[in-house]
C-alpha cells in the first residue's frame, strides 16, 4: 500500500512552500558538508521521497521516527500523512519492507549508514556506481559490479532510474540527482542534530576565542605588574 | 592587602578559610612556571567534566540494549547528543593531556628524587585512564568494541589459575549483555578511582614542592591568571573539538551495531588506545602479550631507578633525544594498528623491542654517561 501512496504523498510535501528546482549535480555539492554544512532540506525531502519510494523497498532506517521528519520542513499533517500511507503513526520507526535474503546478504538498516561507511559523497558513489563488470571479473551469483564498493561486487542491484519518481519542486529527477538527494537525507538520519551542533559551535567558537584572547592578554598584564 | 586585614576574621570563625586564603594568598611559588605546570589542574578538570556529563549518560544507558541506548541519547534526549559529544571530547582530551604530561615528566626528569612517587602515580592515572577508556568504547556497543570485547573476555577466560578466575569474575562470560552491565559498574567504579588518583597526584606534588624562593609570588591573582588563560585555551581547543569533530579518531565501525556473526575487517580501537594496542599486537601468543603490558608498565614504574644520573645529575643532550625518538616510537606502535600495513606485526614487534630498549639498556646507560 505504501509504495502506491509514498509517491503520491510526497509529490504533495513541497508544493504549499516556495519550491523550485535545484541542480546539486554541477558541480556535485553537498550543503551538509563542510564546518559550517546545514541540512539541504530541500534535498532531504527530495531524499526522503526517493527513500521511501525506492530504497523502503528493502531497506529499513528504524533509528528515524516520522516524527523526527519535521525537522525537515514536514508539518505535523504531512509528517503524520506519511506514517498513515506506511501504516503507522508519528512515533512509528521508519521501517522497510520485510527483510529479503539478497544472495546471502541482509539489506542493513540506513539509519547510520552515511556514519558506518565512509560519509554522504561514499553514498553518492555507490549509487552511481554501478557499471557492467570489466573483463576478467567474475561476478559472485546474484552480485552487481560497483566501482565504490570496497571489492567492486556488491549484492545489491541498482536500483536507481532516472525518472523512476516526480519530483514536486520541478527538480529533474535523473538517477544522478536522486542518489544526490539521498545521500543528504542519509546524511542527516545519520546525524540529525548536524545544524544545530554546527550553529552551537560557531557562537561557541567565538565566545571561547575572545575568552582565550582576554584571559591571556590579563595574564601577561597581571605578570608585568610582579616585576 | 584586603585579604590580609580579614584573615584573622575570617580564620577565628572558621579555620579552613584561613587555611584556603593561606593557601592561595600567601607568597610560596616561585615566579615564571611553564603553562605546562597546568596540565595536572587540567586533567583534575577534565576528569570533574568526564564524570558529570558520564552520571548523564549513566542515567539513560541500558547495557542490556547498548548501542539502541547510545542511539536513543544521540536521537531523542534533549541534548543528548551534546552530552555525548562532550564524554567522548573529554576523552580525547583526558588522554591527550596526560599523554603531554607524562611525556614532559620523561623530558624534564620530574621523575628523578624526589619526584619518584609522583611519577608512579602518574603512570597508574595512564593505566588506570586506558582501562576505563577500554571499557567506555566497549560500553558503546559498536561492533569494534563488541569484537574487542570478545577476545577480552575469551582470553581472560581460557587463562588458568588464579588470573582465569579473576577473569570470569570480571567479565561474567563472553560478551554479551550481563557482561556490558558490570563493566558498566567497574567503568563507573574506575573513573572513581581516577579522581583519587588525581587527587593523590595533586597532594605528592604539593608535598614535594621546593621551598619558597626569595623572590616568591602567590597563587593570586599571578598563577590563578596563568591557570585561567590555560583554561581558555584548553576551552577553546575542546569547543572546536566537540562541536565539529565529536568522534575523532575513533572507529567507524564502532557506528556499527555490534553483530555476533560479523566480524569488521580491520582493526577499530580508538586513537587513545592504539599504543598499548600495538604493544599487544606485536605478539602472536596471548601469554606474551599480557607479559608485554605487564613489562612495560613495571618499566614505567622503574624509571625513577633506571635513570642513572642521580638527583641532581647533569641532564645531557643525547638522553633528550632518545626521549624525543621514544616518542616517535610510541606514536609508531599506535599507527602500526591502523595502516593497512602488510608488515604491521612486524613493526610492531621492532617498535615494541626499541621500546623495552630504550628504558632497559640506553636510559641507564646514557643516563650514567652524561652524569660523570
Amino acid at each position: 500500500m505504501r509504495r502506491f501512496l509514498a509517491p503520491v504523498l510526497a509529490l504533495s510535501l513541497l508544493a504549499g512552500g516556495a519550491a523550485r528546482a535545484e541542480d546539486t549535480l554541477s558541480p556535485l555539492q553537498f550543503q551538509s558538508q563542510g564546518p559550517l554544512g546545514t541540512i539541504d532540506k530541500a534535498a532531504a525531502q527530495r531524499g526522503y521521497q526517493v527513500f521511501e519510494s525506492v530504497c523502503a523497498g528493502c531497506h529499513a532506517a528504524n533509528q528515524v521516527h516520522y516524527r523526527d521528519l519535521e525537522a525537515l520542513g514536514l508539518t505535523p499533517d504531512q509528517a503524520a500523512g506519511e506514517a498513515a500511507a506506511a501504516g503507522g503513526t508519528l512515533d512509528s520507526p521508519i521501517k522497510g519492507a520485510a527483510p529479503m535474503d539478497m544472495g546471502g546478504a541482509a539489506p542493513p538498516d540506513l539509519s547510520s549508514i552515511v556514519a558506518e561507511r565512509h560519509g554522504t559523497k561514499y553514498i553518492y558513489d555507490f549509487l552511481t556506481g554501478f557499471a557492467p563488470a570489466p573483463g576478467g571479473v567474475t561476478l559472485l551469483p546474484g552480485h552487481a559490479y560497483n566501482t565504490a564498493f570496497p571489492g567492486g561486487q556488491t549484492a545489491m542491484p541498482p536500483a536507481l532510474h532516472d525518472g523512476a519518481v516526480t519530483y514536486a519542486d520541478g527538480t529533474k529527477a535523473s538517477a544522478q540527482q536522486q542518489a544526490a538527494d539521498v545521500a543528504e537525507f542519509l546524511t542527516w538520519t545519520a546525524d540529525p542534530n548536524l545544524d544545530a551542533r554546527h550553529q552551537i559551535g560557531f557562537r561557541a567558537i567565538i565566545f571561547f576565542g575572545f575568552l582565550m584572547i582576554i584571559a591571556i592578554a590579563s595574564k601577561r598584564k597581571v605578570w608585568r605588574a610582579s616585576v | 592587602m584586603t585579604t590580609q586585614a580579614k584573615e584573622p576574621w575570617a580564620a577565628t570563625r572558621l579555620p579552613y578559610l584561613g587555611a584556603l586564603c593561606a593557601t592561595f594568598c600567601q607568597k610560596t611559588r616561585a615566579p615564571g612556571a611553564s603553562y605546562f605546570e597546568v596540565l595536572p589542574f587540567l586533567i583534575s578538570i577534565t576528569a570533574a567534566f568526564l564524570t558529570l556529563s558520564g552520571i548523564v549518560l549513566a542515567v539513560y544507558y541500558n547495557p542490556w540494549h547498548a548501542f539502541d541506548s547510545v542511539q536513543f541519547i544521540d536521537r531523542n534526549v534533549n541534548n543528548g547528543w551534546l552530552i555525548h559529544a562532550y564524554h567522548a571530547t573529554g576523552t580525547t582530551m583526558i588522554f591527550g593531556l596526560t599523554y603531554i604530561y607524562l611525556f614532559r615528566a620523561i623530558l624534564t626528569r620530574s621523575y628523578r628524587a624526589p619526584g619518584e612517587w609522583v611519577w608512579m602515580l602518574s603512570v597508574k592515572l595512564l593505566a588506570v585512564l586506558l582501562l576505563t577508556g577500554w571499557l567506555g568504547y566497549v560500553l558503546t556497543g559498536g561492533a569494534a568494541g563488541y569484537w574487542s570485547l570478545f577476545n577480552a573476555s575469551n582470553v581472560a577466560l581460557s587463562l588458568g589459575g588464579l588470573p582465569g578466575a579473576v577473569g570470569v569474575w570480571f567479565f561474567g562470560g563472553p560478551a554479551g549483555g550481563g557482561t556490558l552491565a558490570r563493566l558498566e559498574v567497574f567503568h563507573v567504579f574506575l573513573a572513581a578511582s581516577l579522581l583519587l588518583v588525581v587527587w593523590l597526584i595533586h597532594a605528592s606534588r604539593k608535598t614535594i614542592a621546593a621551598p619558597a624562593p626569595a623572590r616568591a609570588v602567590a597563587f593570586y591573582p599571578y598563577y590563578l591568571a596563568q591557570y585561567f588563560a590555560a583554561l581558555a585555551v584548553f576551552a577553546f581547543i575542546f569547543v572546536v573539538l566537540a562541536f565539529y569533530a565529536p568522534h575523532l579518531g575513533t572507529s567507524h565501525f564502532n557506528r556499527i551495531p555490534a553483530e555476533s556473526l560479523a566480524v569488521p575487517v580491520g582493526a577499530g580501537v580508538p586513537w587513545y588506545l592504539a599504543p598499548a594496542a600495538g604493544l599487544i599486537g606485536a605478539f602472536s601468543s596471548t601469554g606474551l602479550s599480557i607479559f608485554a603490558v605487564i613489562a612495560a608498565a613495571a618499566v614505567l614504574y622503574a624509571l625513577p631507578w633506571l635513570d642513572r644520573s642521580g638527583a641532581n645529575g647533569a641532564k645531557g643532550k643525547l638522553y633528550g633525544f632518545f626521549i624525543w625518538v621514544l616518542a616517535l616510537d610510541v606514536l609508531a606502535l599506535g599507527l602500526t594498528v591502523h595502516g593497512g600495513c602488510p608488515y604491521a606485526a612486524t613493526l610492531a614487534g621492532v617498535f615494541t623491542a626499541w621500546f623495552f630498549f630504550h628504558f632497559l639498556v640506553i636510559t641507564p646507560l646514557v643516563t650514567a654517561m652524561e652524569a660523570e
